[in-house]
């Protein structure tokens, strides 16, 4: 039976994505569910029989391998830069072992 | 007036700190810069010739700028300094442009509005009371209130075009490719393109052509030539084939502006035009938006989940790892971002993938295929941007999500992210003192035709160089 889309499961939802909803915004979404609901019924009013999906705008390739030279070095601190908590060079977090 | 800018060689100077100074004067009214940018060290490295030497731009604040705060409107991003520029700034710095702000946006770059920024809303120039549209609303406001000719916004869904409606000015979304998108801050990679804003279709030429070219370090940047936008511009529209998008017109309810565009049509047929009304399918142009809002809330709650206040951006306390990451997700994000990444994050689960996502992807080659159906047979679509002047800010939202107004008057403009095809927005007149636009797209790489047209448009109404009268 398909779980129902009430407060909890949209928190539970939230959670996986790491961040919390309030009970406000939660009811938010349930609103907006339906919306989606009505918008998915919009999608399906449309035939895509052996239609394939598109992903990018246009096919063709602009990728290639690039020469194994190097180019646009950052240096240790600047990738560190943005962290903001941080000693030696490495990324402090809580103890996983306690 | 970008032109006569770079021509004028011994005023950069003189012209930059000025525009500097306007800017900082109108952020009480207007609200629409996120940092400011002393401009006094780009000026003592100015090169000595240059499409933009010593014209004054502005970027939207998803735009990396090595050393200078980059938010992209958002509370998570508030402390990120990037370590580097994002590629229309190096082209920008070589062409001799000068960047004076960060322009205020709604929070990573989703909504129409400019209304979700961290730093509050951004007010139209028009009309304090109104909103400039969004998401690149700051952008739109700094350039409609003559403070710079040019600004860069981003335009995922209609996030360049709808604001320039709503604010009176040009508004281009090049080709998907067209521009670099190396550094920007993404949002939804297969639809988010590289935009901005001018005053005049001239100068709209010239930013392209600054922009525009391949870039190694994006992979979805085109290796075709950039041509000579300025030399090619014709507006003589003899033999030019036009299709009104007749969905459009039929259910805007505001009869006001369907006579301004009518008449504009009539304007462009004197010209010599021939310009024919074009119905696609009712049922496809109602599922412009739900493709849309599907893709871009999956495409964004996969590429926003390096967004954990670990790597960078504002970090909160917990007990552990995962509690830090929720703590910081949780305060970083305003709630309509957790509430879409929530319903992307829905439509990517593996039971409804293919009912919502692949869904939706197979609507938007649906939807390609008829504009190619149409542009086979014709140069250019063309629809008023918006049924109506901009919303007041404070106004109830009564409208059905669901309504043909809403599903295709308002939000057909999407059609041109799925296809990547050019797309400009001009002003086409007023409504109770506030400017509304019209909106034209034309076939992939076909920009020089999309000037051409809206070339056209511009000598119809004189709107060039419009800008609100600040008081």
């Amino acid at each position: 039976m398909e779980e129902k889309k009430d407060r909890e499961y949209f928190k539970k939802l939230a959670h996986q994505l790491m961040f919390d909803l309030s009970d406000e915004e939660a009811d938010s979404l349930v609103r907006e569910f339906g919306t989606l609901e009505g918008q998915m019924a919009l999608l399906d009013a449309v035939n895509t029989d052996g239609v394939e999906e598109m992903i990018y705008p246009f096919e063709a390739e602009t990728a290639f391998v690039r020469k194994d030279e190097v180019s646009n070095v950052i240096t240790q601190d600047e990738a560190m830069a943005n962290v903001d908590k941080k000693i030696e060079g490495h990324f402090v977090l809580p103890k996983v072992v306690k | 007036m970008i032109a006569e800018m770079a021509a004028d060689k011994n005023g950069a100077e003189k012209r930059v700190k000025e525009a500097y100074a306007k800017a900082q004067e109108y952020q009480s009214k207007f609200n629409d810069v996120i940092t400011f940018v002393d401009p006094e060290e780009q000026l003592k490295d100015l090169p000595a010739e240059g499409l933009m030497r010593g014209v004054p731009v502005v970027l939207k604040d998803n735009v990396n700028t090595k050393g200078i705060r980059t938010t992209a409107g958002s509370r998570i991003l508030s402390t990120y300094v990037p370590v580097y520029d994002a590629e229309i700034v190096e082209k920008l710095r070589k062409a001799g442009a000068v960047y004076i702000a960060k322009s205020s946006m709604d929070e990573l770059a989703m909504g129409g509005t400019n209304l979700t920024c961290f730093t509050g809303p951004a007010y139209n120039p028009w009309d304090t009371r109104r909103m400039t549209g969004g998401s690149s609303g700051g952008s739109a406001a700094l350039v409609a209130s003559g403070v710079v000719p040019m600004a860069i916004g981003s335009d995922t869904g209609d996030s360049v075009r709808k604001p320039a409606s709503f604010c009176g000015i040009v508004g281009v979304k090049p080709t998907y490719g067209r521009i670099s998108r190396y550094g920007i801050i993404q949002y939804a990679s297969s639809l988010d393109h590289v935009g901005y804003f001018t005053r005049s279709i001239e100068d709209a030429c010239v930013t392209l052509k600054v922009l525009a070219g391949r870039d190694d370090r994006d992979m979805t940047s085109s290796n075709r030539e950039v041509p000579d936008y300025s030399a090619l511009l014709n507006s003589d529209m003899h033999g030019r084939k036009i299709a009104v998008l007749g969905n459009v017109i039929k259910n805007i309810s505001n009869q006001e502006t369907v006579k301004m565009f009518n008449d504009l049509m009539d304007q462009l047929r004197a010209k010599g035009a021939q310009v024919d009304v074009y119905d696609f399918d009712e049922n496809l142009m109602r599922a412009i938006l739900p493709a849309y809002f599907i893709i871009a809330n999956c495409e964004a709650t996969s590429n926003d989940s390096n967004l954990d206040g670990i790597r960078f951006g504002v970090r909160e306390d917990g007990e552990d790892m995962a509690e830090i990451m929720t703590n910081s997700r949780t305060k970083g994000f305003g709630p309509l971002i957790r509430r879409r990444f929530v319903i992307g994050s829905y439509g990517l689960f593996e039971e409804n993938q293919e009912r919502i996502f692949r869904k939706a992807q197979k609507v938007r080659r649906v939807v390609v295929n008829a504009m190619n159906d149409c542009l086979k047979e014709y140069d250019a679509i063309i629809a008023p941007a918006s049924g109506n002047i901009a919303p007041l800010i404070n106004a109830n939202e009564d409208q059905d999500a669901l309504s043909d107004e809403n599903l295709i008057a308002e939000n057909y403009m999407a059609m041109g992210n799925f296809s990547g095809y050019p797309s400009i927005t001009v002003p086409m007149g007023f409504e109770e003192g506030c400017p509304i636009g019209v909106n034209i797209t034309c076939r992939a790489f076909e920009e020089t035709t999309m000037f051409d047209v809206a070339k056209a448009v511009e000598e119809i109404t004189g709107y060039k160089d419009l800008q609100a009268e600040v008081k």
